[in-house]
């Protein structure tokens, strides 16, 4: 099962060990806990001030932070994504002329 | 006759044949033309394997057409002018990757198409696409190589704009055609340079012809222009999204297959037709339009609300990886081999991954659309409550994407980041860094489709359609499990092929 690249190894059995050990920790830990534990009492997350329960935190709102930090960066990205079939065009002509000065030129 | 001879031209010819069969015995009846459809599809997997066993046990197979024997690959005058099948290592390697797709595509399709939707004529662009690609991966020849990048490009088109009753299809399909056509015409006047300067268009014939002057470098071009064009390289991108987000989700993986043949030539042309005029430049290039395309790609998924552009997005970034890989070792195939071996090995393993868990992803995402009625993560919730394996299977395939050990990804990520850390440190850390990107936008996805209490009820997935979703889920955990068995067996004798087995290449169709 080991995959020896030359550089290093990868071994999905040993990784396989470490994640059983690691469960088998985890359950010890959980096993640990109060007994006198009763499902359903106090498991309402706080949710920003949401206060109905089984409210969703839908996909546009988890991670917000980290979307918005790389927002700056992806929005200028987007705006070469118009929609335009000329534009689509004229970037296959764009890489052609680079693969052109590339070939020609560094060869 | 003997079929194990015939067998490279059968592979071709069954699906070819078959789909144009197909809308004929779609008109006499439903029954009979599923029965078709499974006949065509059995035999064609069956001669795929069969020529993939011969290649990977006895060496390369060489089909003449026209010969009085198959394996007479030289015309009268001594050298070759008819169309020849040259399979490889690699060629039958891309020849199993097209027939996975395409029978988990067909296993889907069986309940995912409606027929008063045209079923009919889905599967007939389904087999016409597995045809050419097909047809790709086994030519020995510029010219067929062209025609075949064509099949595939039409049956591509027409899948992608086959919602005829919605906007977005057609509009798609028809950005994707004239991108495709755009794209062909360089490969054309490519094929004309070569042809006008050498007289020959067999693949092996021209690489021992190839001098490297300037109108063989002009081809190069041109070629490199419509290759990386059609494999989806950022930032000539921008038609992937739109036809991945728009196909049906059987078409879809036929779709990501497609543009792994497309790289697989891109590959053929710089390894073994150029592999004799090796210059880094464009070994950098590649390298370069990688980082880029495994970058931007990811960036982008990660502001999408639309389940099947995201994961659209994941499926262009993987493209970037896979060119990452080969660059690496077109950078690095005369100075330093030892690690862009490992790179190229990496980029290979990579695209079977690849086609296994995106594939996943997508089937997953059609299945979510079929039962949600929408792919909007605005407007989507709580599925796991009611699609419980349709959930397993996505976030299976997100993490496999996404390179989480013990899963597939993470076995050729790996080959590929070390190969890519010995050229360039930065290179790996572009991708990693896209792969983390890649993990937060899928966590995201699940979480917000799949997680979370009930909003609806969704409409049960099709047993069907379950089972075409849980044979790449095995794919995936297998191929994670035992990464060293398929790359032993399948990955290095492919890789080699590009490597060192130009020469063997060359012989097996000249026979000097």
């Amino acid at each position: 099962m080991t995959l020896l690249t030359g550089y290093g190894f990868w071994s999905p059995l040993v990784w396989l060990a470490g994640a059983a050990g690691a469960t088998f920790l985890a359950l010890l830990l959980w096993s640990r806990g109060r007994r006198d534990y009763r499902r359903g009492e106090g498991e309402l997350p706080f949710l920003s001030g949401e206060k109905a329960e089984g409210a969703h935190v839908g996909a546009g709102h988890l991670y917000w932070g980290f979307v918005e930090g790389l927002r700056p960066y992806v929005e200028r990205l987007r705006a070469f994504h118009t929609g335009f079939l000329g534009d689509y065009v004229a970037w296959l002509v764009v890489v052609l002329a680079l693969v052109f000065l590339i070939v020609l030129v560094g060869g | 006759m003997n079929l194990t001879v015939h067998a490279p031209i059968l592979a071709i010819a069954v699906p070819l044949l078959g789909a144009f069969a197909l809308p004929l015995w779609g008109k006499l009846g439903r029954s009979l033309r599923d029965l078709w459809l499974l006949l065509v599809a059995a035999a064609t997997a069956a001669l795929v394997a069969l020529v993939a066993v011969q290649v990977y046990t006895t060496g390369i197979q060489v089909y003449t057409l026209g010969a009085a024997w198959p394996r007479d690959t030289l015309a009268p005058g001594g050298f070759p002018i008819r169309i020849i099948l040259a399979v490889d290592a690699l060629g039958a390697f891309m020849g199993l990757i097209a027939t996975l797709v395409a029978l988990v595509g067909f296993a889907y399709a069986a309940r995912y198409l409606a027929e008063e939707e045209g079923k009919t004529l889905a599967l007939t662009l389904g087999t016409l696409l597995w045809a050419g690609m097909l047809g790709m991966a086994f030519t020995g020849d510029l010219f067929n190589l062209f025609v075949f990048f064509e099949v595939t490009s039409i049956a591509a088109c027409g899948l992608v704009g086959y919602r005829t009753w919605t906007s977005r299809g057609p509009e798609a399909a028809f950005k994707t055609m004239v991108l495709y056509t755009v794209g062909g015409l360089f490969f054309l006047l490519a094929i004309a340079l070569l042809y006008g300067e050498y007289g020959a268009l067999n693949l092996a014939h021209l690489a021992r012809l190839l001098r490297g002057s300037t109108v063989d470098r002009v081809a190069l071009a041109l070629l490199l222009g419509g290759l990386l064009m059609k494999v989806g390289a950022v930032p000539v991108h921008m038609w992937a999204p739109d036809a991945y987000g728009e196909a049906p989700a059987h078409g879809v993986v036929l779709l990501v297959a497609n543009t792994q043949v497309s790289l697989y030539a891109l590959f053929r042309i710089l390894f073994t037709l150029y592999g004799g005029l090796s210059d880094p430049g464009v070994g950098w290039l590649v390298v370069g339009m990688g980082a880029l395309t495994l970058l931007v790609a990811s960036l982008m998924a990660v502001v999408q609300m639309d389940l099947g552009r995201l994961v659209a997005f994941g499926a262009v970034s993987q493209i970037g990886f896979m060119l990452l890989g080969v660059g690496v070792g077109l950078t690095t195939v005369a100075s330093r081999p030892g690690y862009g071996l490992l790179a190229l090995r990496g980029g290979i393993f990579h695209m079977l991954n690849d086609a296994l868990a995106i594939g996943l992803l997508f089937l997953a995402v059609g299945a979510v659309e079929r039962a949600a009625g929408g792919r909007n993560l605005g407007s989507l919730g709580g599925l796991g409550h009611n699609l419980k394996w349709t959930s397993g299977f996505f976030f299976l395939g997100a993490l496999a994407l996404a390179g989480i050990p013990p899963l597939n990804g993470f076995a050729s990520k790996l080959m590929i980041y070390q190969g890519s850390f010995l050229l360039s440190p930065i290179l790996s850390a572009l991708a990693i860094l896209a792969s983390i990107l890649l993990l937060a936008v899928f966590v995201r996805a699940f979480q917000g489709a799949f997680l979370g209490p009930r909003l609806g009820k969704p409409d049960p997935v099709p047993v069907p359609m379950l089972i075409a979703m849980g044979a790449l889920a095995l794919g995936v955990l297998f191929l994670g499990l035992f990464p060293d068995l398929v790359v032993r067996h399948l990955v290095t004798p492919a890789a080699d092929a590009l490597w060192t087995g130009r020469e063997v290449y060359l012989q097996a169709v000249l026979g000097r």
